[in-house]
């Protein structure tokens, strides 16, 4: 074998921050039902005893699933209090309260709430989610994990969304401190943070900061079967619309307001952040076309993801197109149409898997694919 | 970790000190120091993240049963490993071979180079774990951790608290089984050629 033919010991394939959230989850759990007690002959509990004592936790969710799942528009908010709880919404928005926040949840996405100590942890396991949080004062902070983003709250309404590893927070009113990978950054009102650009801060020019509120215990959503146009319409960007300014950060942990501002539409900065200390605009138009069109690939996977509930098969349809590329996305879109199949029992989910782990073999959702594939195999008869 | 040996083993002793007694912060901090560590451990001789999440699971509720037994005598990375390969050597001595088809080839669909070879180490790498699940669990365990991880034999030793003696011949009965069963395969003969021939 050839220097070039060498294949090198298997790389150590990483977990992806799902799953990692999900073991931890279980391994507090785990713990708090006691299994760390020490056993008398030494030996590891079983692998998969854990449900037993995870059986309370479960039992929990399921009642939060059905009652969010089940209820219209005139029921109050299910009110998850000081109790660990995991909700998952259908294929409609649906709102909860925890504690003193009150969280509003787009369709298809799941949350746990649960408290370290005394603070309260949101995990957005998937999906997006408006939070409104009543001022901290001298309470503890309010917490939303998403993957490796934690976003930290002393009284605000903002929203978080997860799709696949792509974490975004927007913010609407108030301030939020968010930490990803190492550093930490101030989103405040009207501005928005995406994962992908950990350092840089895109004020929101179409999401007034001043927007009146409706108090938490009135801010009911519609319970209509289509989602919040207003909030439906902000992953739907489209490259026509790119209503931002960016403020590139010279590091993680720079002070917002010492930003340099780089403004796409110079009225934008008004519009958007009066603040005097974001000043220094400058016109980004010449590179532009690269952030347009990660955008539109963007915008398109966002709007896949949104449409699944209401329309699978288009949503599909959709993922197969946007897989046809080489881009990041096309990575993510063929792995959604997958496990959109194989959510639906659709036969093609295998097949779309096994094209998957061919044309992506160092794949963002690799370890996932094999997973699935291996369980749908598994229920094979 | 970026500070002197005394000062790691003063961080790894309060760390452990407070995960015991249930604090839960402290218990985390270990959970995100450690959980890279015990993954490649399990991840190295198991060949996939197809059953790991209970098996990670398990090995930090072992970790963090044991903790009040944790000396300072090596560093909480390593003291940790040993006991993930313990709950991996469980796990796999637990479990019966499961029937894999060697014979199955799977046709590359690219002609992108990159693309082949990824593929072609993808299968090399299935075979080779397929070839594992068969052969005695402290000769795979041994094997994994000398010949794939590449660790010396001291560490191997260390890590499986076994005599260095009894490593030699662990790897050495696991090389000449997997020899044996790659006799009528290409793929995977070529493949234990190179990682033998890249062991130190």
């Amino acid at each position: 074998m050839s220097d070039d033919e060498r294949l090198g010991p298997p790389p150590v394939e990483p977990m992806s921050d799902l799953a990692w959230s999900r073991i931890e989850r279980a391994l507090w759990s785990r713990m708090d039902g006691g299994e760390t007690t020490a056993s008398s002959d030494g030996t590891p509990p079983a692998s998969r005893r854990w449900w037993i004592l995870a059986a309370p936790l479960v039992a929990a969710a399921a009642f939060a699933a059905v009652v969010v799942g089940t209820r219209s528009s005139s029921p109050p908010d299910l009110v998850a209090g000081d109790e660990s709880a995991r909700v998952v919404s259908g294929s409609a928005p649906s709102a909860v309260s925890f504690g003193d926040a009150h969280v509003e949840l787009d369709a298809s996405t799941t949350v746990a709430m649960s408290h370290e100590g005394a603070q309260p942890i949101v995990l957005l396991e998937r999906g997006a989610a408006w939070f409104t949080v009543a001022p901290r004062m001298q309470r503890p902070q309010f917490v939303v994990r998403a993957g490796d983003a934690t976003v930290r709250v002393v009284g605000t309404r903002f929203r978080v969304a997860r799709s696949e590893e792509r974490i975004s927070v927007d913010v609407e009113r108030g301030r939020v401190d968010v930490q990803f990978r190492g550093g930490a950054v101030k989103i405040a009102a009207g501005q928005r943070w995406v994962s992908e650009s950990p350092t840089t801060i895109l004020a929101v020019a179409d999401m007034p900061s001043d927007e009146p509120v409706a108090p938490v215990a009135s801010a009911e959503p519609a319970r209509a079967p289509t989602p919040d146009p207003r909030r439906a319409s902000e992953p739907l960007r489209t490259p026509s619309e790119p209503k931002h300014v960016t403020k590139a950060l010279p590091s993680p942990d720079a002070r917002p307001e010492a930003a340099h501002v780089t403004d796409a539409r110079p009225e934008a900065a008004h519009a958007t952040d009066a603040r005097p200390e974001a000043a220094h605009a400058t016109d980004a138009r010449p590179e532009a076309a690269h952030t347009i069109d990660a955008e539109r690939l963007r915008a398109e996977y966002d709007r896949l993801a949104a449409l699944e509930p209401r329309d699978p098969e288009s949503a599909l349809t959709g993922y197969l197109t946007l897989a046809r590329g080489t881009s990041r996305w096309a990575d993510l879109a063929l792995y959604a149409a997958a496990r959109l199949a194989a959510d639906h029992h659709d036969r093609r989910a295998e097949t779309l898997l096994g094209i998957y782990l061919q044309r992506f073999p160092g794949g963002a959702n690799v370890a996932d694919a094999e997973q699935l594939l291996a369980r749908l195999k598994g229920d094979r008869p | 970790m970026g500070y002197p040996a005394s000062a790691a083993r003063e961080h790894d002793l309060e760390l452990a000190r407070r995960a015991a007694s249930g604090e839960r912060a402290a218990q985390r901090e270990l959970f995100l120091e450690q959980r890279t560590n015990v993954h490649r451990a399990l991840f190295r001789i198991l060949g996939s993240n197809r059953e790991l999440e209970d098996l990670l699971q398990d090995a930090f509720i072992e970790i963090f049963r044991a903790l009040p037994s944790f000396r300072g005598d090596s560093t909480l990375g390593r003291w940790c490993q040993t006991i993930t390969i313990r709950i991996a050597y469980l796990t796999i001595s637990r479990r019966r071979p499961p029937g894999v088809d060697l014979a199955l080839v799977e046709e590359s669909v690219s002609s992108d180079v990159d693309v082949r070879r990824h593929v072609v180490a993808r299968e090399a790498t299935r075979r080779l774990y397929a070839a594992l699940d068969r052969i005695e669990p402290k000769q795979r365990i041994a094997f994994a951790l000398a010949v794939i991880d590449g660790k010396s034999l001291t560490d191997v030793a260390e890590l499986t608290e076994t005599s260095m003696f009894a490593v030699k011949t662990r790897v050495w009965r696991a090389r000449r089984e997997l020899m044996r069963r790659a006799r009528k395969d290409a793929v995977l003969s070529a493949y234990l050629d190179e990682l033998q021939g890249g062991e130190s």
